[in-house]
């Protein structure tokens, strides 16, 4: 396996050179007007309806490293490998419950990350902050994951594989790293979004051809099962036990449950599921893509069965056994000894592909992160949108660099133990995210507490736990009163009884809880977008040839935006909408003084040049008036436009009979906070 | 005093969105119905062509629930799509 194949390792340069093009032309696919704001470089304009975001979240999560895992762990140790497909199953349900209130809410807030969310709705840095290293901590290990399935294919291509030197032998890996890390830093979430589609392409394309190819060739699925099923009997000359099972056997049912329940409920805390969801463009497309994306699911589990097809075939247990008895090579071998070379080059980069397009969501992902939770809170406060963008892409470069780095010079292991960490350590956060989304009832300072006894308990428990030939880290479930859990799902247990138990006391003692700054109406929003930005640039080019006539005939003297702007509200095709929505975001905008008014010398040309964005003023979030009138403005088209957009129905005086409840927030805030002055400025640090 | 910006859906609605959505985890969830070996469908064992085709039954059941609580009408939601394609 180590002489180099030289048609598939043309067809996966080929492909890389193809993707690489498509990375870099990514920048300029549905151009921004502002591409130095963290809403552009880092969730790609906010902007993807349900077909993007179909692919976007499909690449996003069903990673290489998944592809390459899961049938390794098929193929070793039998039916418990396909806890994957059962997870997979049940997260979709679970996202319908829970992600479009945390769309809803990113997007009313203008959160590009869950730690801000956590910061906002639990009044605590120190919480955000938690969540935020949680995040970055546990996607480093899983981006050099993504870099160990690479290596794997690598491996079976026979390219750079038995060098002595670490730095040729890996060089192929690290110029691969390069080139995404360029046009990530170029195109930011774009990049990824649109190399999905070819990713995506390729993996069906190659589950397809395999699952209909390679059973007829090996003697069909009876013979696969019977194979696998007399291996797996055998008894494992290490541990003296049989290798593993066709079905999960009643003792591994509460692990296999908890370790598929565990997986289901962390998958959209990770920050990079969490920055696909936030890309969205519609409330609805969450939904729509919680029956839709189950599409990769189903490969998943075609994927899972090639772990058996492996077994079935002589020559793929004589390579594993020959790499040191490496399960994650049994895919790539079994490409390489099923299909002719060009279509194993195919099926190669397919994974190498879907290894680049994670890793670049996850980089974006922590970036944003970093940027907004740890930088902008802890260091500069005031950082303009385009600092935030520099900093992000910096901090994804970094991060990048640091995966690169675990992958090269750390042992394998370790990512993997890493991995298996990070999952524990991500459902920690579950509590203040997830739960934070329906109910305020925990106390902030019980949440920090039951996250610190939930990571701690996770990490020692993962610790203690010997298998595989490992004396530590070795399993991901340990015995719990008798049961053999998921650590992640126990030590979650403990999080929560802590954090419940301590919000009593703490609730008890009158110890004064964080600062709410989401409204209950923000977890419900859905934003009228705006029609300008999606579409081919010549429908693109003429509407702002419109809208700079509209200028023109505009009097010189009209100053605001909003005056500038009512006459463009959205065409007549939705009349009821267009209704509702031009009064109120005229009245939105009325207050508010534009933005470049200090500096520009034409105000009212100035804004109006630079389109309009989804989160663009028009929306009541980013009014970048003064905290009063920002909050009446957010109170009155707040519910205007929300109820405009769920009855459809005209409602414009109903409107402007809303309760100005949501108004008068901003003077509630208890006396014990106004120490903390910057909770009340949030509204003023828009630019 | 707490505004909801989407309207009310009736309580059959949400049994039904909340019946629907436990049947999809649930049927994952709880293993010891499907880990079995036997029916055979077509030389695969229950255990996997079970899953297999729990997928599909999942996603029929989530878009079941999305058009449950879709707050926008069919008809509206079509002409937006078809406007927004044009552009």
């Amino acid at each position: 396996m180590n002489h180099l194949d030289g048609t598939a390792f043309t067809i996966v340069i080929v492909s890389f050179l193809v993707v690489t093009c498509i990375g870099f032309a990514a920048a300029r696919w549905r151009p921004a007007e502002d591409p130095m704001h963290l809403n552009e470089w880092g969730l790609g304009g906010r902007g993807f309806g349900t077909f993007v975001s179909w692919f976007l979240l499909g690449g996003d999560i069903y990673t290489a490293y998944t592809f390459i895992a899961v049938p390794a762990l098929v193929y070793a140790a039998g039916a418990a490998g396909f806890y994957a497909l059962s997870y997979t199953i049940m997260v979709w349900p679970i996202v319908f419950v829970f992600g479009p209130r945390l769309w809803s809410v990113a997007r009313a807030r203008g959160y590009v990350s869950p730690g801000e969310f956590v910061r906002g709705r639990h009044g605590s840095q120190g919480l955000g902050l938690a969540v935020a290293a949680t995040g970055i901590l546990a996607t480093m290990p899983y981006i050099a994951l993504q870099l160990v399935g690479i290596q794997s294919v690598l491996t079976v291509l026979g390219v750079g594989g038995n060098s002595s030197n670490v730095f040729i032998r890996d060089l192929p890996l690290i110029i691969a790293f390069v080139v995404v890390s360029a046009y990530t830093y170029l195109a930011g979430l774009r990049a990824p979004a649109l190399i999905a589609f070819v990713k995506d392409t390729l993996i069906y394309v190659t589950v397809i051809v395999a699952i209909l190819y390679i059973p007829s060739r090996i003697g069909g699925w009876g013979h696969i099962f019977g194979v696998s099923s007399a291996h797996l009997k055998s008894v494992n000359p290490t541990t003296g036990k049989p290798y593993g099972n066709l079905v999960v056997l009643p003792a591994g049912q509460w692990a296999y449950a908890t370790l598929a329940l565990g997986s289901a409920l962390a998958l959209f805390v990770y920050p990079h599921a969490a920055t696909g969801l936030f890309a969205a463009k519609r409330r609805d497309v969450i939904r729509r893509n919680a029956a839709m994306l189950p599409a990769y699911t189903l490969v998943l589990g075609l994927i899972a069965l090639f772990g058996y097809m492996a077994r079935a075939v002589p020559s793929v247990n004589a390579g594993v056994q020959a790499g040191n008895g490496n399960a994650q090579l049994s895919v790539p071998l079994l490409f390489s000894s099923m299909f002719p070379s060009w279509f194993a080059g195919v099926a190669d980069a397919a994974i190498i592909i879907g290894a680049l397009v994670p890793a670049a969501i996850m980089s974006i992902a922590a970036a944003n992160l970093f940027t907004r939770t740890i930088y902008k809170e802890l260091f500069r406060p005031y950082a303009s949108a385009a600092e935030e963008t520099r900093v992000a892409r910096l901090a994804s470069l970094l991060m990048k660099v640091g995966a690169l780095g675990f992958a090269l010079e750390l042992n394998k292991t370790f990512s993997i133990n890493l991995q298996l960490l990070g999952g524990i350590w991500i459902l920690q956060t579950f509590p203040s995210v997830v739960i934070g989304l329906f109910t305020r009832w925990f106390h902030r300072a019980a949440l920090i507490i039951g996250w610190m006894a939930g990571m701690a308990y996770g990490t020692v428990q993962a610790y203690r736990t010997s298998g595989g030939g490992q004396a530590h880290f070795g399993a991901s479930a340990a015995p719990v009163f008798g049961h053999t859990t998921y650590i992640a799902i126990s030590a979650l247990l403990l999080n929560l009884a802590v954090s419940a138990v301590l919000s009593v006391v703490f609730k008890g003692f009158g110890l004064q809880d964080g600062y709410d700054e989401t409204k209950p109406a923000d977890y419900v929003a859905d934003p009228v977008p705006a029609p300008a930005p999606a579409g081919g640039s010549a429908g693109r080019r003429e509407r702002e040839r419109e809208r700079r006539r509209e200028r023109e005939a505009a009097p010189a003297h009209v100053p605001t935006r909003a005056a500038a702007r009512a006459p463009e509200a959205p065409p007549a095709h939705v009349p009821t909408r267009a209704a509702a929505a031009a009064p109120t975001r005229a009245a939105a905008r009325a207050p508010e003084p534009a933005p470049g008014a200090g500096r520009a010398t034409e105000p009212a040309a100035k804004p109006a040049a630079r389109g309009r964005p989804p989160w663009d003023p028009a929306v009541p979030w980013s009014l970048g008036a003064a905290p009063e009138e920002a909050a009446v403005a957010r109170g009155r088209t707040g519910a205007a436009g929300a109820t405009a957009a769920a009855t459809g129905a005209p409602a414009p005086g109903k409107a402007n009979a809303a309760p100005d409840d949501d108004a008068t927030v901003v003077f509630d805030i208890p006396a014990s906070l106004t120490r903390r002055p910057r909770s009340q400025e949030r509204p003023l640090r828009r630019k | 005093m707490v505004r909801h910006a989407s309207p009310t859906k009736s309580p059959a609605i949400k049994v039904t969105v909340t019946v629907t959505l436990t049947v999809a985890i649930g049927g994952a969830l709880w293993v010891p119905i499907y880990a079995h070996l036997l029916p055979e469908l077509g030389d695969f064992p229950f255990f996997y062509w079970y899953q297999l085709i729990l997928v599909p039954v999942t996603a029929f059941l989530c878009w079941i629930s999305y058009l449950l609580l879709r707050t926008e009408s069919a008809a509206l939601a079509r002409e937006r799509e078809r406007e927004e394609a044009r552009q």
